[in-house]
This record gives C-alpha cells, structure tokens and sequence, in this order.
C-alpha cells in the first residue's frame, strides 16, 4: 500500500509518516500545493492523504483536479484543521473517500484507511476469528461462538472490533471513547464507561470460552493480544 | 395602528373625500338656494325698473283708470309670474321702499308660493299706488333641485374617481419600496444572503434609500466574513497543534520500549490535551453556530433524533440502571432545522440526565404542542436537582460549580452548547429543578 502524505505542518507529517510506516504502508511525502500536485500525477497511489490548508494552495483544488483524470485510482482522506461545515460538503462532494477533522487520532485514520481498502477489493463479507473460536461477522454485526451468537451492544460490538482492527496495541480509554461517541463533545474524560463496557464485553465472551486475550494494561487502557486470521 | 404605507395613504384618501362630499352636501343645497333667490330678486328688480320706466313714459293712467278705483293685473300664460298695481290709501304705506318676501297668493282658483316685490308708487297726484311683482318658487324649487342633485353627483363621481387614481398612483409609486422590503429584508435571515442589486426606481427617496441599505448592508457582511475568516484561521492555529500532540503521544504510546511509569504520563497528557482540545472545539461549534455556518434546510422529526440519541445512550442508561420513559404526544416535526445539531442537542441533554440522575433513577421524556402554538419537549431527571443559586450560572460557558455545591461536577460543556443549538432553533431552554427531587430542562420551540 502506498500512501502520498500531503501536510505542511512537519511535525504532524512526521507524525503521520511513523505511524504509517509502523503500519506496513509504503509513505511518500508532499509539503506543498505544487509538489503534491507533481507527485500525484507522476505516481500511482492507493492513499492521498489530503491537508486542505497548503501555503501555496487550496487542497480542495488539488482534490478536483486529481479527480478530473480517469485514471486516478488513488483514495482522498482530506484532513482539515478548519473545522467549517462547508468544507466538509464540499469535500465528499468533490469525492473525497473519507474525511477527518483535526485533531484526528491515528488509528481513526488507520481504521478508515482499512475500511475503504475493504470497499476497495470487494471484501463483501469480512470475518475475524479470535480466541479459538469466535468469528466476528463485521458486515452482519454479529458475534458467534461455533456457530451460536453471543448477544452484543452496538456499543460492545464496536469496542470489540476496533480492538480487534488494533490487535496487539494498547488502546488507552481516551482513544476507544473518541471512536465509540466521536462525534459528540464531552469533558468526561474521567468516566467509566468504557470500563464498564470491557467487563460486560468479557463476562458475555466468557459464558462461551475463556476471555483472556482481551487484557487490561494497568493505568493505560485495554489490548487485544494473539495472533489473528482473517 | 400598524398597516403598509400604502394602505394608510388609500384610507387617508378615502377618509379626505369622504369629508369633502359631506362637506359639499351640507353646503351645496343651501348656497344653490342662495343663488336661486339671489337670482329671482334680482329679476324681480329689473322687472320692477321696465314697469317704472313704463309709467313714465305711458302716466300711470295708461295702466289704470283713476276714477274707477281698479287694479290693474297682469299674468303670464302659466300665471308663474303677475304684476299688479293697485291703489291704496296713502297712510297704509311707505312709500320709496322696496320690500322683497315669500307669501302665499291666490290666482285663479290655485294657492301657490311666490317670491314677491312689493314697492310703494311715491304720490302721483291724487293717488298711491302699491306694485306687486310676484315670480312662482316652484320654478325656483325645481331648479334648486336639478342644481342640488347635479351638484352632488359630480361630487360623488370625482370623489370616488381620484380615490381610484390615487390608489392605483400610489400603488405605483411605491413599487420600489415593496420591493426593496420584499427583495431585501424580509426572509433575510443572514449577511450571507444579502441581495445587492438595484432596486429599479426614478424616485430619488427610494434610489437614496435602496443605496444607503446596501452600503450598510455591504459593511455588515464585511464584517462578518472577516469575523468568519477570524475563526477559520483561529480553528486552524489552535487545532494543528493539538493534533500534533495528538499523534505524537499515540506514537510514544506504540512503542514498546517505553516503560510503565512513562507510560502513565503520557496517558496522563493525553487527558489533558483531550480536554484542552474539547475546550477549543465546544468554543469553535458554538462561535460557527453564531455565525451561521449550519444549514437549517431539514424538516426533523423530533421523535426520529430522539430514537438516534437513545439508541446511541441505550448502554449508558443500562449500566447505571435508568428507566427512560417517552411521552411524545404528538410528534414534532421541526419545519427548518439542523439533524446534526439537534442531535447533539439532544444528546447532551439526555447524557446530562444519566450522567447527573441517581443509580436506578427515572428519566422522563415528554413532548407536547404548546396551548400558545409551538412545541415543549421537556427531559426531566430524578437526581440530586441543581441549588437555585447556580440555576443561573448553568449555560455559562466553562463555569463550574464550587465542589459541594448540589451538583457533582459541574454540568460542564453540554448545557452551553445546548442552549446556543437551541436558540439557532429559536427555541428557549428553560430549567426547573428541585433539591432532592430532579431537575426538567425544557425545549420551548415557537
């Protein structure tokens, strides 16, 4: 996967790119209008990763423009900091794939990223098997335990999934409450409703096979660990 | 009394005319019989002067015989006029003096009116003679008639003739004006939507007035742009920092040679940026709600955002036991509204009455058309209730309670960006709360 990072701020570049190329991605980088231009049209990218705020132009310029050319095969994520209601229309307008406001948590980005390749390839139907037998049917939102359902939330079933997309990493309570209430604002950094969930989460999983893999990092949040097939 | 220019200039008109015809059939009648007198005494003079220089000419003895003591009587065909002469003993009068009056006399066999003028011959002689000339008043009446009637139906008719006109002028003239109101005030909800262009007018009050209003017009929404790309610029200046931070912790957090106590920190930093980031985008969505940026282009059905922020709160009220109760009766349906906003409205509304209710409480959603027209949607909580003196602190921004006080936290962010949704609705956000009983936050949409 090779993805072209468009943003003039270097640090979050930076940024950006580490985690990217953490991820497996193969990351190519514009700082400005005029180089991301040049290099969109010269390479083939699966991702463009799109700041609409350049120094020497306007991203959503540069959205239109690429998307002008038939043979443009490359998926937008536009990433704004402007925050205007207006900016956001336009940009799916204009057909950006996916669209994050700043601040933005990577591995949002990551798992949007993984959502459109999904889209991408025609993965109709995707399932993960964790815990020696669980298959977590993502299109049909359902949870199954050799072939019997285990009765999530929607909730749960979102927590248990973003987990799983990060499998091996430590997901801090902030990170999985931005992804299960990101669009509303709250200053509940300190609730427990996460907590809450895991356990409900763990009790339902447990009724069918041990639950061990989903661990509590003390102080820090929750992971999944194994080994996972898809 | 409040009524359109135009309206007020047609009933003052109206009203004028009115008044002249009133006028004019008050006065009319009288000064037509004014006239009409005015013009038989006259006649009746001339008459008197033609007999006079008759008796001149001819000696008084051509009209009568003296020795037979006879009046002399002269009558035209229809007897409308007669002329007499009669003797009279001299004492009986005075003689040299014209009297001009309305009396009743006999010819033939008929009573009628007559306008008469009675003048007393000086002495000829022997003799005094009284000449009477008399002129019939129903000729007089019928003419004051005719005149009468004429009079007043040209009244009428050029009365309600330049009514007509002046509306119809008016009605014209004022084009410009209901335009400019049309065009240009009514339904402008916002700078953004100003019209600029010339009203077509030769009317140099209205071109001064149409030109005046653009200007200001114009500078409101300098204003308002520059305002607008003041908080583009801001949003863009606070957040990318933000998000630098953002990512550079997730980054530290991935790494796997960074120990615990490390660990612990940068979580803890994490808070702390979520919560300054959260600050700065509750300040932002409140600032781009004043200023217009959102839509309310959607009809919202109040009982369809609702099922949205239940379904999306259903394990929150389950994990704190909460029995939710909703009453809409009837549904709502907001005619020109934003979905996201009302939402998130909503939200904070029901999440503030979890948040803030008892272990096992009740909350209760009730919906109901107001008697005054309009709409209540009232979410009322079992909690602790809020103390009457920080009720009015509630939707300041970023206040917060003294710890103690009736309320756990503080009601944070949620109630200032309620109340800010709720106006760009229109709508009013009332509390009531009791201590020890629960509070209501009502919706009061108009």
């Amino acid at each position: 996967m090779h993805v072209l990072i468009v943003e003039d701020e270097r640090s979050l570049h930076q940024e950006v790119r580490q985690f990217l190329l953490q991820a497996q991605y193969l990351c190519d980088s514009a700082f400005t209008f005029a180089e991301a231009s040049e290099k969109i049209f010269v390479n083939s990218y699966d991702f463009v990763l799109l700041d609409l705020g350049l120094p020497d132009g306007d991203g959503l310029q540069l959205l239109r423009e690429a998307k002008q050319n038939e043979r443009q095969e490359a998926s937008f994520i536009v990433l704004t900091a402007r925050g205007a209601i207006d900016d956001r229309i336009k940009g799916l307008d204009l057909g950006a794939d996916d669209y994050l406001p700043k601040p933005f948590s990577l591995l949002e980005l990551l798992s949007r990223m993984q959502a459109i390749t999904r889209l991408k390839f025609g993965l109709k139907r995707q399932e993960m098997v964790f815990g020696n037998g669980f298959h977590l049917d993502v299109t049909g939102r359902t949870l199954r335990y050799e072939g019997a359902e285990v009765p999530l939330t929607k909730k749960e079933f979102d927590l248990l999934h973003y987990l799983l997309l990060h499998k091996n990493r430590v997901l801090t309570r902030l990170q999985l409450g931005e992804h299960l209430w990101g669009n509303v604002l709250e200053d509940d950094s300190d609730s427990n409703y996460i907590d809450v969930h895991i356990k409900n989460i763990r009790k339902k999983l447990g009724h069918f096979a041990p639950a061990d893999f989903l661990e509590t990092v003390r102080g820090i949040g929750y992971r999944v660990s194994e080994q996972l097939s898809n | 009394m409040k009524m359109r220019l135009e309206a007020k200039l047609a009933l003052f008109n109206a009203l004028s005319k009115l008044l002249l015809l009133l006028t004019g059939a008050l006065v009319i009648p009288p000064v037509v019989s004014r006239v009409a007198v005015g013009h038989t005494d006259q006649r009746l003079h001339e008459k008197m002067g033609e007999v006079l220089s008759l008796i001149r000419r001819d000696g008084i003895t051509a009209f009568v015989r003296t020795e037979h003591d006879e009046t002399y009587a002269d009558y035209n065909l229809l007897k409308q006029e007669y002329i007499t002469l009669t003797p009279v003993a001299t004492k009986t009068s005075h003689p040299g003096v014209v009297r001009i009056f309305d009396e009743m006399r006999q010819v033939d066999n008929e009573v009628e009116d007559f306008r008469i003028l009675s003048y007393t011959l000086p002495n000829r002689g022997a003799r005094t003679y009284h000449l009477e000339i008399g002129s019939s008043l129903a000729t007089v009446e019928l003419l004051t008639t005719t005149l009468r009637h004429t009079a007043l139906w040209v009244l009428v008719i050029g009365a309600l003739l330049t009514i007509l006109t002046d509306a119809a002028f008016t009605h014209y003239l004022l084009r410009p004006l209901r335009e400019l109101i049309q065009r240009k005030l009514r339904g402008v909800q916002h700078p953004s939507a100003f019209s600029f262009e010339p009203i077509p007018t030769d009317t140099t009050d209205f071109r001064r007035l149409d030109t005046s209003l653009s200007r200001m017009m114009r500078q409101i929404q300098s204003a308002f742009e520059k305002e607008r790309e003041f908080m583009s610029n801001v949003s863009h200046e606070l957040l990318t920092p933000v998000s630098i931070l953002q990512s550079r912790f997730e980054n530290m957090l991935q790494d796997p040679e960074l120990n615990d106590a490390h660990s612990l920190k940068i979580v803890d930093s994490q808070k702390t940026l979520y919560r300054l980031r959260n600050t700065v985008k509750t300040l932002l969505l409140i600032a781009n709600i004043e200023n217009e940026q959102y839509l309310r282009d959607e009809s919202v059905s109040v009982a369809a955002v609702l099922a949205d922020v239940i379904n999306e709160l259903e394990d929150r009220l389950a994990q704190r036991e909460i029995r939710l109760l909703e009453e809409l009766q009837p549904d709502y349906v907001l005619p020109a509204a934003n979905r996201t906003l009302l939402f998130t409205l909503l939200f904070n509304l029901i999440s503030n009455a979890i948040k803030y209710n008892n272990w096992g409480g009740d909350i209760i959603i009730q919906g109901k058309l107001r008697p005054e027209g309009g709409y209540r949607l009232a979410v009322t909580d079992t909690g602790p209730g809020i103390a009457p003196e920080n009720i009015p602190h509630l939707f300041d921004r970023f206040r917060r309670f003294h710890k103690g006080g009736a309320s756990p936290e503080g009601y944070g962010l949620g109630l200032p960006i309620a109340k800010t949704i709720a106006e760009f609705h229109h709508a009013e956000l009332a509390v009531e709360s009791t201590v020890g009983q629960g509070t209501t936050f009502a919706l009061l949409f108009s």
